[in-house]
């Protein structure tokens, strides 16, 4: 019983980062219909920006997000006029491409300025084991969950209540309609994309505050893939259920299978998920079928 | 003044080529790659084995990819089981070459069913991320799997005979590669004129259309998956058959994003195109570590310690800026040279 405990915290912890990351490919997905393939490595570019700024003026967490954040949402911004926007009007094919060409960009730029070694990255978070129901956790696991959980909630209320939320529902549901009742639509664009870099930047931190800054980091992008499948490519609460979700059942599937499971236990829950349920668990049906 | 080449009847509209000067200048090409050898060192050999290896991938990628308009970003995983395929048989069960190539491609073909099958109710960018974890997927069997593939120590390929010639070196394994890729392109090329390829350009411009007009799309998804896979498992083996010694690491991801920037840069959906495609990106970290070397030494211990780096941030503004500027390629770029000569001096 210990045990599974242990495996369900570890999975938890493992699984609110893929849902913060997957929050992000939802966000940039919900708003501009694009997949943004180089989301894995805006988490890897931020949270290697925020090492530096620690390093360099030795904040404690809350002070260094408030930094951190603003300076991705700055990138995510430049990223989007320099590359996706003088896109707008292409097929979703190219743009898609644009962004998997960018990714690579941002990954070889990235290790090159940090180099290819590991770094320990604390952020200044106590590390004193708290004990929650006999279960031990690390203030930064904390820290991670307590981030998804309120990032989930902030992301729903954001596009349940707010002018600018509804807007990017708007555009998301039909980007002409939009574009007649007065939204511009490629604000709405920019916004979703330094709201996701925001979403990545938080991810990328926290997720190197629990394990390592390593360079690749940029590969808990795709391991992030199969949350977003499994709650549905458009839909910010479901990605983070299932970050969740995918990071018990790899963790799990790594504790009573073994053999490297942790790995691959995603991809095979998406190939399973997209079989029975194109759509995921909680998208809007819109696979056509012939 | 020529006004244009126009068609005159069905037989001209679905021949390989009508066009003489075409023909001859196909003939020219080829006896120049076969004289070669005969003047090149062995490193402008080795560079050219490289690129006629990556001209037949991304001519089986192109099938698929642009042909069909299926997006695989999972290239490396079958790449990776057409490569283990070939190695297994040769070196584990004792195949000749000549059979355990075309088995790496029928393995990889079979196995893409797996891909294909689901991918049947799959379109765009669930598609492209199935592939993605198939790739990784057959990565992480490879490696688990020691029994079978020798798991994370890989495989040692030698001893590939053909006529008692060792294929796997210098002039054998030059036109050994020559002649498959020449294959590769003559399958190609028949197959896209024939009724699959048209079926498969109506499925990529619109399935439901397509599907009225009679095409059985499961039928031909699958078909293009099986072919494409075919062609890309028998450049595994012949990845296998140069590098002579494989393991996991060769088939990162990176291998399926150099992939597809050579059919992007290439032009989508033209088989020339992802010749020009593979031939250039092949070539082009020459051209960097080039440049690098001009800039001084300093730069080139850069280049040396980050050469993944490097190229990669290279493929990725490739693939940025043809898609930014010339979605049609470089074959677009000589079909715009092209009508613009013909025309001279009228602007078209």
């Amino acid at each position: 019983m210990e045990f599974l405990f242990l495996l369900v915290s570890s999975g938890l912890v493992a699984g609110a980062a893929y849902g913060l990351i997957a929050m992000g490919f939802a966000l940039v997905y919900k708003a501009t219909g694009v997949v943004n393939f180089a989301h894995g490595e805006l988490v890897m570019l931020t949270a290697y920006i925020s090492f530096t700024l620690w390093t360099t003026f030795d904040l404690s967490f809350f002070p260094l997000m408030a930094i951190t954040i603003p300076i991705s949402m700055v990138i995510g911004l430049t990223l989007e006029r320099i590359f996706i926007r003088p896109m707008l009007g292409e097929p979703v094919f190219s743009i898609v491409m644009v962004t998997v060409g960018l990714a690579v960009i941002l990954r070889g730029v990235t290790i090159m300025i940090w180099g290819p070694d590991p770094f320990n990255f604390t952020a200044n978070i106590p590390t004193g084991v708290i004990r929650i129901g006999g279960v031990p956790f690390y203030p930064a696991q904390l820290y991670l969950i307590g981030a998804l959980a309120v990032m989930a909630l902030a992301g729903w209320a954001f596009l349940r209540f707010t002018r600018m939320g509804v807007a990017m529902r708007a555009v998301a549901d039909n980007e002409t309609a939009a574009l007649l009742v007065g939204i511009s639509v490629s604000r709405i664009h920019a916004m979703a994309w330094m709201l996701s870099s925001a979403l990545a930047s938080i991810a990328g931190v926290l997720f190197a505050v629990n394990y390592r800054l390593v360079p690749d980091l940029w590969f808990q992008g795709l391991k992030s893939f199969p949350a977003v499948i499994l709650g549905g490519m458009d839909s910010i609460l479901g990605a983070a259920i299932g970050g969740i979700v995918i990071g018990v059942i790899e963790s799990l599937s790594q504790g009573y299978v073994g053999q490297g499971l942790r790995e691959i236990a995603g991809f095979i829950v998406i190939i399973i998920v997209l079989m029975v349920r194109p759509y995921g668990l909680f998208g809007s049906r819109e696979i056509e079928r012939v | 003044m020529r006004t244009g080449h126009f068609k005159e009847s069905y037989g001209q509209l679905v021949a390989l080529s009508d066009s003489r000067v075409t023909w001859s200048w196909a003939g020219f090409g080829i006896a120049l790659l076969i004289a070669l050898p005969l003047v090149a060192h062995n490193y402008l050999l080795t560079l050219m084995v490289a690129a006629m290896i990556a001209v037949v991938g991304a001519v089986g990628l192109n099938m698929l990819t642009g042909t069909t308009g299926l997006i695989s970003l999972g290239q490396s995983g079958f790449l990776a089981v057409g490569a283990y395929t070939n190695a297994m048989l040769m070196m584990d069960y004792g195949w000749p070459v000549l059979l355990s190539l075309p088995a790496a491609g029928v393995v990889a073909a079979l196995i893409s069913l797996l891909v294909g099958v689901p991918s049947l109710r799959l379109k765009g960018l669930y598609l492209a991320i199935t592939t993605l974890a198939f790739a990784f997927i057959v990565n992480h069997l490879i490696l688990h799997n020691a029994w079978l593939t020798h798991g994370p120590n890989g495989i040692f390929v030698s001893g590939a005979k053909v006529l008692d010639l060792d294929i796997q070196r210098g002039r054998p394994l030059y036109y050994f590669v020559l002649a498959v890729t020449v294959l590769v392109i003559l399958l190609a090329l028949n197959l896209q004129r024939s009724r699959i390829g048209r079926a498969w350009m109506a499925i990529r411009d619109h399935d439901i259309a397509a599907r009225v007009m009679g095409i059985d799309l499961v039928r031909y998804k699958l078909l293009a998956f099986m072919v494409s896979s075919f062609i890309v498992g028998i450049a595994g083996g012949l990845i296998s058959l140069q590098i002579r010694f494989i393991n996991i690491d060769v088939f990162a991801l990176i291998l399926s994003i150099e992939a597809l920037a050579m059919i992007i840069l290439g032009g989508l959906g033209s088989i020339a195109g992802a010749v020009l495609g593979a031939i250039f990106l092949s070539f082009l970290p020459e051209v960097i570590r080039y440049v690098f070397a001009l800039f001084g030494d300093p730069n080139s211990t850069l280049y040396t310690s980050y050469v993944y780096e490097i190229r990669g941030i290279a493929y990725g503004i490739v693939i940025v800026l043809f898609l930014r500027f010339k979605p049609d390629g470089l074959i677009g770029l000589w079909r715009d040279a092209r009508k613009y000569w013909s025309n001279w001096p009228l602007a078209y």
